[in-house]
């Protein structure tokens, strides 16, 4: 291997800098002493003894989670199912339909929703902004597992139909594992969309349905607390975990589907 | 995993997601950190009922939502000209006078406004002014007033504080401050008046931080700036976290001798509310002058309610932004809604002035 580039090494430091300091001072400040994100005055827990304390936050912080799942769960079972039409039917107006509601502003998502759900009769709560997040998450789900699909070896398919395998058995067995990867980024995605989203949140949340996005947003008028970078900081750690656990499952599934086919 | 485990997946995270209507629960949208914890704790020991809140951080998002067709809210807390809206657009169900007598608590002077003449759909809840906020010690070194709002529009106070400065990222409120600063006022529609007022923000501009309306606080607190046009209660917040921090100055109100925009919220029922029984008696328990006082104490709100006087902090009591002398309250005005043509000319002038250099 060459010597790196002195160049692309530092301006490779400047994009992690970038993108990971901001995240840092968000970490230090929820250890700080002082009700001000200004100056660092000395360490405390206080501010996650606070958050423990915090029925509303904690309540918001489980209904996210619980949308999150649901919403991640059922998109990504939905949306694979679209990728691998999107691969195998190539339908002009399939992509359109499934892309489409990444596509529209979400504010315009929100607003529809909400009128469709108050038009059923639906009662907004838990289930309606799950269903809004999963409406939204399946795009993503599609693109990352057609991409997937897409630098597959398709013979590998039809080999194991060769060999007599059911179309659901050479789904299960063979495809599936191969896309596994992408199925898992798929899921990760839906779950970080959910978990983050605002817009869409804010319309189809009813009477006593807080997430943590809708939580920490109405605090902003009365100024953030770093009880709000406490929650932040968690929330990172739990995403950082998630990875963490995908980067070490799906090598594993991957490795041992090679072996299995070669 | 099989298509089996897929479908109990899913059903168990619905049936995780499915709400519960079993206990007595009262509904309220509110702003956030606006009725305090233990107003809270009494009314649910009172009504062995349980209070769940949802927030929202602007009148328009309120709006947006109930217009939609949101339902489920008991009590709303939206500001007078919202109140309007809401009652125009029939959303609001009629408040039962006789299921709260305590509303003979509140100053007559903030009953039967233009916006819901005879109250029938609202009551009044707490309100807040917008003014002036300033670092007591920087303005005394500098030698400037902080009774009038020259002080935000003049240039020749504003060569003093410049960079320091910041004022509401809002046309309805910067128009009003600038019309009154003219010895308009601050509900006044005259174009040629509201040009009068565009030329004296663009001139002002200049000398201005930023148009602020989140992080002004904190700014206030840090001491990056010393002169905010801004809502009482957030100015009151400052000073709390001033002192909270040992900084080595104020955060102090002056309220403009020219006069300034006063914010009333009410109390709502929504129409088709759930529990219209809880909403009246939480109506006619906040209106008692303790509970009432608590929020005052807590947030530095102006009150409405005479018998909650004896309650609230004698440094509270006297400040004039949260409890105006009686010229003064002469000179506060409610925001009226504008009409669309009035709108789009408003937002034509901001553009211009938020465009200009």
């Amino acid at each position: 291997m060459r010597k790196s580039d002195p160049w692309l090494r530092a301006s490779a430091l400047v994009a992690y800098a970038f993108l990971y300091v901001p995240l840092a001072i968000v970490v230090v400040y929820s250890f700080n002493d002082s009700r001000l994100n200004a100056e660092w005055v000395g360490f405390t827990l206080d501010w996650y003894r606070k958050l423990a304390g915090d029925g509303a936050m904690i309540a918001a912080a489980g209904n996210s989670l619980v949308i999150g799942i649901s919403a991640s769960v059922v998109s990504t079972v939905l949306g694979t199912m679209a990728g691998v039409a999107m691969h195998r039917y190539r339908l002009r107006v399939l992509p359109l339909l499934i892309l489409a509601p990444i596509a529209i502003p979400e504010i315009l998502t929100g607003v529809s929703l909400l009128i469709f759900f108050v038009m059923l009769n639906v009662t907004l709560g838990l289930v309606s902004v799950a269903i809004a997040h999963i409406t939204f998450c399946i795009g993503f789900v599609a693109i990352v597992v057609r991409a997937r699909l897409a630098g597959m070896d398709e013979t590998l398919t039809e080999a194991a139909r060769d060999c007599g395998a059911s179309p659901w058995n050479a789904f299960r067995y063979v495809t599936l594992p191969l896309i596994m990867p992408g199925v898992i980024a798929g899921a990760l995605m839906a779950f970080t969309l959910s978990i983050d989203d605002f817009v869409i949140t804010f319309f189809t949340a009813g009477a006593g349905t807080i997430t943590l996005p809708l939580q920490i947003y109405s605090m902003i008028k009365i100024s953030v607390t770093p009880e709000v970078n406490a929650v932040s900081t968690l929330l990172m750690l739990l995403t950082l975990v998630l990875i963490i656990a995908a980067a070490r499952i799906s090598p594993t599934l991957l490795r041992s589907t090679q072996e299995s086919t070669s | 995993m099989n298509g089996k485990t897929f479908a109990l997946l899913v059903a168990a995270s619905f049936a995780l997601a499915a709400p519960a209507y079993a206990k007595d629960e009262l509904h309220l949208y509110n702003w956030n950190n606006y009725i305090a914890p233990e107003t809270i704790k009494r009314f649910e020991n009172t009504c062995h009922c349980e209070v769940i809140q949802t927030y929202y951080s602007d009148n328009d998002e309120l709006l947006a939502k109930v217009a939609a067709g949101a339902k489920g809210y008991d009590v709303m807390v939206p500001t007078s000209n919202a109140v309007q809206t809401l009652i125009r657009g029939g959303q609001l169900m009629a408040i039962d006078k006789t299921a709260i007598p305590n509303l003979k608590n509140i100053d007559a002077a903030y009953l039967n406004t233009a916006f819901d003449p005879g109250n029938r759909y609202s009551v009044p809840y707490a309100m807040s002014t917008t003014i002036i906020g300033y670092n007591d010690v920087k303005m005394k070194e500098l030698g400037l007033p902080t009774d009038t709002w020259a002080v935000i529009f003049d240039p020749k106070y504003l060569v003093k504080v410049k960079g320091r400065v910041t004022v509401l990222d809002s046309a309805n409120e910067l128009f009003a401050a600038a019309l009154k600063y003219l010895g308009y006022s601050a509900n006044d529609v005259d174009p040629k008046h509201w040009n009068e007022a565009a030329t004296v923000i663009r001139k002002a501009k200049p000398y201005w931080a930023a148009f602020n309306a989140s992080s002004y606080i904190k700014e206030l607190t840090v001491g990056n700036v010393w002169l905010v046009h801004g809502y009482s209660n957030d100015i009151f917040q400052a000073n709390q976290d001033a002192e909270a921090a040992h900084r080595p100055f104020h955060i102090l109100q002056g309220m403009p001798k020219e006069g300034a925009v006063l914010a009333v919220d009410n109390m709502v029922i929504q129409k088709g509310a759930p529990r219209p029984d809880l909403a009246l008696k939480f109506i006619n328990f906040v209106l008692v002058g303790r509970n009432s006082a608590d929020l005052t104490n807590l947030i530095g709100s102006g009150n409405p309610n005479l018998d909650a006087m004896k309650y609230i902090k004698p440094e509270i009591l006297k400040l004039p932004a949260v409890f105006p002398p009686k010229d003064i309250q002469a000179k506060l005005e409610q925001l009226k809604d504008l009409t669309v043509a009035q709108r789009r000319l408003r937002n034509k002038l901001w553009t211009e002035i938020k465009a200009a250099k």
